[in-house]
């Protein structure tokens, strides 16, 4: 008789041990960071380059950006003039915790106040990997449609909060606005879901406040550094 | 599509471990796979007979719990029954906003192997 053992590890316990590591660093540095998730095209990076102007001058920011091929992301954000780095995972469908390390070990980034995760563009594998963060972002642009939701259930339970983008584009696409907030509010009550339009500003105001919101509560109330 | 990896890491905890016991053949491993873990399970039966085809643990099974996520009422306290892949919107007996629990499973929960017969002195 073959001998069974117990073994109860959890799978990606390796990659959760760095990420443990990572946030304990973050939370002693009192820098934010948010994980963006979203399907490729629907406005990451355009998101955080519309962040990135209205924080500007009041916040410290710092990006990784994860993408199978080119520097394309990381160059927008450091015309900026922020600090980014692009992490290429080569054809890896995600970023993990290790390759979060790594590339905070390359760029030997200075203390921010706001640290953004570009995860791969992916609404599926990017869910399972605790990167450090302390919210996961979930995207999805009017265009992609208003069933994803339930569609992609693990990322829109998951999420801390959920920002619809391309507002601007929902007039001429089919999108039902009520059926998405429907959905995520049966996945995940208490998530904050946003509308917002990085061509047209609306929701831009909301999205930063909630940031600098989150900022605050992680430092325990005092402001952010002047 | 990561399952690959997902399947490195499983057969490299369950080696560790085998190797920790002594030595010997995987024979088994029972997975737990939750709904909302991000992996398939077919996708990774497939990675699995990739990953160890041709090695020493080849032919060795991969058993797959699936883990459906549940749906909590904080008012009722009680876990709904809701259909498999669909979502109660709200809470059946007092239509309050239910919670969403498990389903994020991804553990190795045991595993069975052959030990090697110690080799004979000459």
């Amino acid at each position: 008789m073959s001998p069974t053992i117990d073994v109860r590890r959890r799978v990606l316990e390796d990659n959760d041990r760095e990420a443990a590591r990572l946030r304990a660093a973050f939370a002693a540095d009192g820098t934010l960071v948010v994980n963006l998730i979203s399907s490729p095209g629907s406005g990451k990076t355009t998101l955080l380059e519309t962040t990135i102007r209205t924080l500007a001058g009041r916040f410290t920011m710092a990006a990784l950006e994860g993408d199978i091929a080119t520097e394309r992301d990381a160059d927008r954000l450091r015309a900026l003039g922020i600090p980014a780095h692009q992490i290429l995972t080569g054809g890896s469908c995600h970023l993990d915790a290790r390759l979060v390390a790594a590339g905070l070990e390359r760029t030997a980034f200075p203390k921010v106040d706001l640290l953004f995760i570009e995860n791969v563009g992916n609404l599926i594998c990017p869910t399972a990997y605790d990167l450090g963060e302390d919210m996961k972002i979930a995207l999805l642009s009017t265009a992609e449609g208003d069933d994803k939701p339930f569609k992609y259930p693990g990322i829109f339970a998951r999420a801390g909060v959920v920002v619809i983008t391309k507002a601007d584009l929902a007039p001429h696409v089919v999108f039902d606005l009520e059926a998405v907030r429907a959905q995520v509010a049966t996945l995940n009550p208490e998530a904050p879901l946003l509308v917002t339009s990085s061509r047209t500003g609306e929701g831009i105001g909301a999205w930063c406040d909630l940031l600098v919101s989150r900022l605050e509560a992680k430092r325990g109330g005092s402001r952010a550094c002047p | 599509m990561h399952e690959l990896g997902i399947a490195t890491n499983i057969y490299e905890t369950c080696r560790r471990v085998v190797d920790e016991k002594g030595s010997g053949r995987l024979e088994s491993v029972r997975l737990a796979v939750g709904e909302l873990s991000a992996v398939e399970p077919e996708c990774l039966r497939f990675a699995w007979e990739a990953l160890t085809a041709g090695g020493a643990d080849e032919g060795c099974r991969l058993e797959i719990d699936w883990r459906p996520a549940r749906q909590h009422c904080p008012a009722c306290g009680e876990v709904k029954v809701r259909p498999e892949t669909r979502w109660l919107r709200v809470c059946p007996d007092c239509w309050t906003p239910l919670h969403i629990e498990g389903g994020d499973e991804l553990e190795v929960i045991e595993l069975s192997f052959e030990p090697s017969s110690p080799k004979e002195t000459p």
